[in-house]
C-alpha cells in the first residue's frame, strides 16, 4: 500500500512537472514563432521529397512486391505519427548524446530533485515535428477511399493503442542509444544510427530479404511502429501478434532504456577538470 | 605550396584527432551511412524485382548496386559543417574575428575537415569498392573494374566537396537575415539529397527536371562523380562536366568571398 | 555539517597519437591510461562555516566539488553531507544543497527570469508562502527587481550571477556549493556578491564552499582554507596561520633616478637567493622587490638598496595571501 501510494505520489509530480515544462515551451515558441514555423516546414519538405520518391518509383511499375501505391503511402503516413510524437515531446535526448553530457552541461540535471530521464525528456518541445504529424495524418486520410478497410470500433481503438504504444519503441530506442553518451561522452552519430534503422519500417517490411525483416523484428524492432500495426488495420489479421506484440515490444524497449539511462549516471564524468 | 603545406597540416592533423578522440561515435556514423544505403538498396531491388523489365530507366541491377553504394561514399565526402558554424559565429558575433585572423579561416576549416574525411576515405572505399565490384562480377559475369574510374571519381568527389563546402560557407551567411538557421539547413540538405541524384537517380525523373538539376550545381554534388565512376562519362561528356564542377566550385567560393565581404561591411555599419 | 574522508576520483584518459599512423593506431588499438584526479582528500566544515577551496588549475577543485555535489561517483572514499550521501539518496539530498556554477547558468535563456523562479518552485516544492519570503528576501540582498522582468539573454554577467545565486538559494539549502561566482565580474559587482555570500551566510548559518580564482574572495569571505594540489589535500587551516606559516615574504618599494635599477642592485648575486626567493618589478622609477625575509633579514635589505642606489620614499610591507598562494603553488608544500 505505502508502494502504490509513493508511486501514486512520484507519477502525479512528474505529470506536474511536465505541464509546468511545456508551459515554459509555449511562451518560448511564442517568442520564436518564424523559427518555429521554418522547422516545420523543414521537415515537412523531407517528407515531401520521400514522397515524391515514392511518386517516381511507381511511375516505373505497378506494384511494389505485391504491394499497391495506397497501401504503402498508408504505412508510410502510419509510421509518421508515432514518429513524430516522439519527436515532439522528447527531442531532448538527441541533445543529450551530442553536447549536454560532452559539455559536462548535465551536471545541472543532477543538482535538481527530479528523476534526471524525466527531465530531460519534459524539458523541450520539438514543434518542427508537427510538420510530421500533419503529413502523417493528411497521408492516411488521402488514401482512405483508396484502400478496402472493413472499420470497427474496436479496430480504430487498436490502432491509436498501437499508434501511442509504438511512440515508445521511438523514444526506448532514442533513450538506449543518448545514454551511451554517459559512458563515450558523445553519442549523436549512434542515435542517428538508431533512427536510420527506423527508416527500413516506412515501407512494408516483405520487400526486404529475411535477415533484414528478422533485424527489424527481433533486434532493433522498429517495424512495430508501424509495418505490423498497419498489416492488422489493413488486413484484420492476428490482432494478437500485430498489435499485442507492439505493446510488449514497446514496454521492454523503454523500459531497458530508463535502466540503462541510470546505469548510465554513475559512469557519468562531467567535463573540465 | 610546401610552406603552405605545413601551416595548413596541424589542422589536417586535429581533424584526424577529432575523429579518434570520438572514436566510437565515429564508427557509428559511418555505420549509420551504410545502413542508409541498404535501405535504398532494398528499395530499389524491390522495385526491380517487382518491374518485369531488365533495365529501368537505363539502368540494371547491378548498375544499381553500383549507384547507390558509391552516392554512399560520395555522400559521406561531401558533407560540411559549414553552414551551420558561419551561422553560429554570425550569432555569437565572432564572425568578425574571421576576418582579421592571418591564416585563411575556410582554408584551416577545409582542412580540418578533410583530415576526418582522409580517415573515413581510407577505411570506406576499400571495402565498399571490392564489395561493390564483387556483386557486379557475380551479377552479371564480367569484371568492369576501372582503376582510372575510381581515380577520376576520387578527384570528382573533391570538387564536390569543395562546391558543398562553399555553397555550406554561403549558406551560412544568411543567419544574417534568418535566426532560425537549423530548420532551414534542413530544408537545403533535403533539397540537395533529393536534387543531387541522393535519393533518386536523376534518370528517373522527368527530363525537364533531369535537365534543370543537371546543370544547376546539384548534379555536380553526387551524380556526377558516380556517373564518372560508372564509366558513363567519356571523352568531350567527361571534360564537360569536370568542367562544370570547377566552374560551381570557383562560383560558390567567389561568392562566399563576396558575402564575407558585405558582411564586414555590415558588421562595422553595425559597430560590431 | 560535511565530512569528507579519503576521498579519491579516477579517470581514464585516452592516449592521442599525432599523425596519420598515430590516428589510424588509436583508431584499432586505442591506448588509455589512468589518471588520479583526486587522491586521498579528508576534511571537514562545520555549520554556517566558509570554506575556501583553492588550487592550482587541474588541481581536481571542480572534481571535488562534483563529488560533494553528487554529480560524479567517487571511486573510493566518502563524503557525508548533513547525515547524506550524496550519491545514494540524491534526489533528497539536493533539496538540501543549493548549487552555482560561475561558468554555467541554470536560468531559462529565452525567458524573462521570473519565469525561471517559478519552474523551480515547482521542482523544489516550494510552498507558495515560503516562495514570497524568499524571493522577498533574496531580492533585497541580490536585487533583483530591476532586471526581473527582462529575458536572462539580455542581462549582463553580474545580474546573470545574481540571479543565479538566487535561484541557487530559493529552496533556503543548507549548504551552498559556490564554483568560482566572481569570474570575469568588475571589482564593484564582485564586491557586490561578495557582500550578498556574507549576508547569507550570517543570517541563515548556511555553509559555503567556495572555489575561486580570485584570492580576494578568499581574504574577505573565508573563515578556512583548503588547498589542493595534483589532487592531494597541501594545507588545511584559517588565513592567518596560512600567513604564518608560509608569510616570511616582504615587499619592497620605492622610487629611484637611477638607471636600470635591476641591473645595478642584483639582489640574487649579493646575497645568494634562490630562484623563488626574490622577484624585482620596475615601473617607470618605481621598483618592487619580494623577497624571503627568513633568508635575508629586512635591515640588511633595506641598508643595502640605501647605499646602491639613490633612493626616495622607501616601504616595506607583509605580502599579501595573493603572493604566499603564488609561491605555494609554484613550488608546491613538502
Amino acid at each position: 500500500m505505502r508502494y502504490i501510494r509513493s508511486l501514486a505520489h512520484f507519477i502525479g509530480r512528474l505529470v506536474r512537472i511536465h505541464r509546468i515544462f511545456v508551459a515554459q515551451e509555449i511562451k518560448r515558441m511564442v517568442e520564436y514563432k518564424a523559427d518555429f514555423f521554418i522547422g516545420m516546414i523543414g521537415f515537412l519538405m523531407v517528407q515531401c521529397s520521400n514522397l515524391l520518391m515514392l511518386w517516381i518509383i511507381f511511375n516505373s511499375i505497378p506494384t511494389l512486391m505485391g504491394w499497391s501505391l495506397p497501401e504503402v503511402v498508408f504505412i508510410y503516413g502510419f509510421s509518421l505519427i508515432p514518429k513524430g510524437l516522439d519527436h515532439l515531446l522528447y527531442d531532448n535526448l538527441w541533445m543529450v548524446g551530442s553536447t549536454i553530457v560532452s559539455k559536462g552541461e548535465f551536471d545541472k540535471y543532477l543538482t535538481r530533485p527530479i528523476n534526471t530521464l524525466a527531465h530531460v525528456l519534459f524539458e523541450k518541445l520539438q514543434v518542427d515535428a508537427i510538420g510530421e504529424l500533419v503529413m502523417g495524418i493528411a497521408l492516411i486520410c488521402s488514401v482512405l477511399p483508396q484502400i478496402s478497410v472493413e472499420w470497427s470500433f474496436g479496430k480504430i481503438l487498436l490502432g491509436l493503442v498501437s499508434m501511442f504504444f509504438s511512440t515508445y519503441i521511438f523514444t526506448g530506442v532514442k533513450t538506449l542509444t543518448a545514454s551511451v553518451s554517459f559512458w563515450r561522452k558523445r553519442s549523436s552519430n549512434i542515435i542517428t544510427l538508431g533512427y536510420k534503422f527506423a527508416n527500413f519500417t516506412k515501407y512494408p517490411a516483405t520487400i526486404y530479404n529475411e535477415f533484414i525483416k528478422n533485424l527489424i523484428t527481433y533486434i532493433i524492432p522498429f517495424a512495430f511502429t508501424s509495418y505490423y500495426p498497419s498489416v492488422y488495420i489493413l488486413t484484420g489479421d492476428n490482432p494478437l501478434f500485430n498489435v499485442g506484440v507492439t505493446v510488449l515490444v514497446s514496454v521492454l524497449v523503454m523500459g531497458s532504456g530508463v535502466i540503462v539511462w541510470h546505469l548510465g549516471l554513475r559512469a557519468y564524468e562531467s567535463a573540465g577538470s | 605550396m610546401k610552406r603552405r603545406f605545413r601551416i595548413y597540416y596541424p589542422f589536417v592533423n586535429a581533424g584526424m584527432q577529432q575523429v579518434t578522440t570520438y572514436r566510437v561515435d565515429w564508427i557509428f556514423y559511418l555505420l549509420g551511412n551504410v545502413v542508409h544505403s541498404l535501405v535504398s538498396f532494398f528499395i530499389w531491388q524491390a522495385v526491380f524485382l517487382s518491374g518485369s523489365e531488365e533495365t529501368l530507366n537505363g539502368f540494371t541491377m547491378p548498375q544499381m548496386i553500383v549507384y547507390f553504394f558509391l552516392i554512399f561514399i560520395s555522400d559521406t565526402m561531401i558533407t560540411s559543417d559549414a553552414s551551420m558554424m558561419i551561422a553560429e559565429e554570425v550569432r555569437d558575433g565572432s564572425i568578425a574575428m574571421r576576418m582579421l585572423r592571418p591564416v585563411g579561416y575556410n582554408a584551416t576549416f577545409l582542412f580540418f575537415e578533410l583530415g576526418g574525411k582522409l580517415l573515413t576515405q581510407i577505411v570506406l572505399i576499400v571495402p565498399v569498392v571490392i564489395g561493390v565490384e564483387i556483386s557486379r562480377f557475380v551479377l552479371s559475369g564480367v569484371v568492369q573494374f576501372s582503376v582510372l574510374n575510381l581515380l577520376l571519381f576520387f578527384v570528382s568527389t573533391i570538387l564536390a566537396y569543395l562546391i558543398n563546402l562553399f555553397f555550406s560557407i554561403c549558406f551560412g551567411f544568411l543567419a544574417f537575415v534568418i535566426k532560425h538557421i537549423w530548420g532551414t539547413n534542413i530544408m537545403k540538405n533535403c533539397i540537395v539529397s533529393f536534387c543531387s541524384g541522393a535519393m533518386v537517380p536523376l534518370s528517373f525523373m522527368p527530363d525537364a527536371l533531369k535537365t534543370v538539376f543537371m546543370l544547376l550545381p546539384f548534379a555536380s554534388l553526387n551524380y556526377t562523380p558516380v556517373m564518372i565512376y560508372m564509366g558513363v562519362y567519356q571523352g568531350a561528356d567527361l571534360l564537360f562536366y569536370f568542367g562544370l564542377q570547377i566552374f560551381w566550385a570557383l562560383f560558390f567560393w567567389a561568392l562566399s568571398k563576396l558575402l564575407a565581404m558585405v558582411s564586414a561591411k555590415h558588421l562595422t555599419v553595425q559597430g560590431g | 555539517m560535511i565530512e569528507v574522508a579519503n576521498l579519491r576520483k579516477e579517470f581514464k584518459k585516452t592516449i592521442k597519437e599525432p599523425g596519420l599512423k598515430g590516428s589510424l593506431k588509436s583508431l584499432f588499438h586505442p591506448q588509455s591510461e589512468q589518471v588520479v584526479a583526486v587522491d586521498n582528500i579528508s576534511f571537514h566544515v562545520p555549520k554556517g562555516e566558509i570554506l575556501g577551496f583553492i588550487g592550482p588549475n587541474g588541481a581536481g577543485k571542480s572534481t571535488v566539488i562534483k563529488m560533494l555535489t553528487g554529480i560524479l561517483t567517487p571511486t573510493s572514499g566518502k563524503c557525508t553531507i548533513n547525515g547524506q550521501n550524496p550519491v545514494v539518496n540524491r534526489k533528497n539530498y539536493v533539496k538540501e544543497i543549493g548549487v552555482v556554477f560561475g561558468q554555467r547558468t541554470q536560468l531559462w535563456w529565452d525567458l524573462p527570469l521570473r519565469e525561471t523562479y517559478g519552474v523551480l518552485k515547482e521542482i523544489y516544492e516550494v510552498d507558495d508562502k515560503s516562495y514570497r519570503e524568499r524571493m522577498a528576501f533574496l531580492n533585497e540582498t541580490l536585487d533583483l527587481d530591476s532586471f526581473i522582468s527582462r529575458p536572462v539573454r539580455t542581462l549582463s554577467l553580474g545580474q546573470r550571477m545574481r540571479a543565479d545565486i538566487a535561484a541557487s538559494l530559493l529552496h533556503s539549502p543548507k549548504v551552498l556549493f559556490l564554483d568560482e561566482p566572481t569570474i570575469g565580474l568588475d571589482v564593484v559587482v564582485k564586491d557586490n556578491i561578495r557582500r550578498a555570500i556574507e549576508q547569507i551566510n550570517s543570517q541563515e548559518q548556511t555553509t559555503v564552499i567556495l572555489t575561486t580564482h580570485d584570492l580576494a574572495d578568499i581574504e574577505q569571505l573565508a573563515d578556512r582554507i583548503v588547498m589542493i594540489d595534483k589532487g592531494k589535500n597541501v594545507f588545511d587551516g584559517s588565513v592567518r596561520t596560512l600567513k604564518s606559516r608560509y608569510g616570511q615574504m616582504r615587499e619592497l618599494n620605492f622610487v629611484t633616478e637611477s638607471p636600470h635599477p635591476a641591473e645595478t642592485l642584483r639582489y640574487r648575486e649579493q646575497f645568494h637567493f634562490a630562484e623563488d626567493d626574490v622577484s624585482v618589478e620596475c615601473e617607470g622609477t618605481a621598483v618592487k622587490v619580494r623577497f624571503n625575509s627568513a633568508v635575508v633579514p629586512i635591515a640588511d635589505m633595506l641598508s643595502y638598496t640605501l647605499q646602491t642606489v639613490q633612493v626616495s620614499d622607501i616601504s616595506v610591507k607583509d605580502a599579501d595571501i595573493e603572493e604566499i598562494i603564488r609561491r605555494l603553488y609554484m613550488q608546491g608544500v613538502e
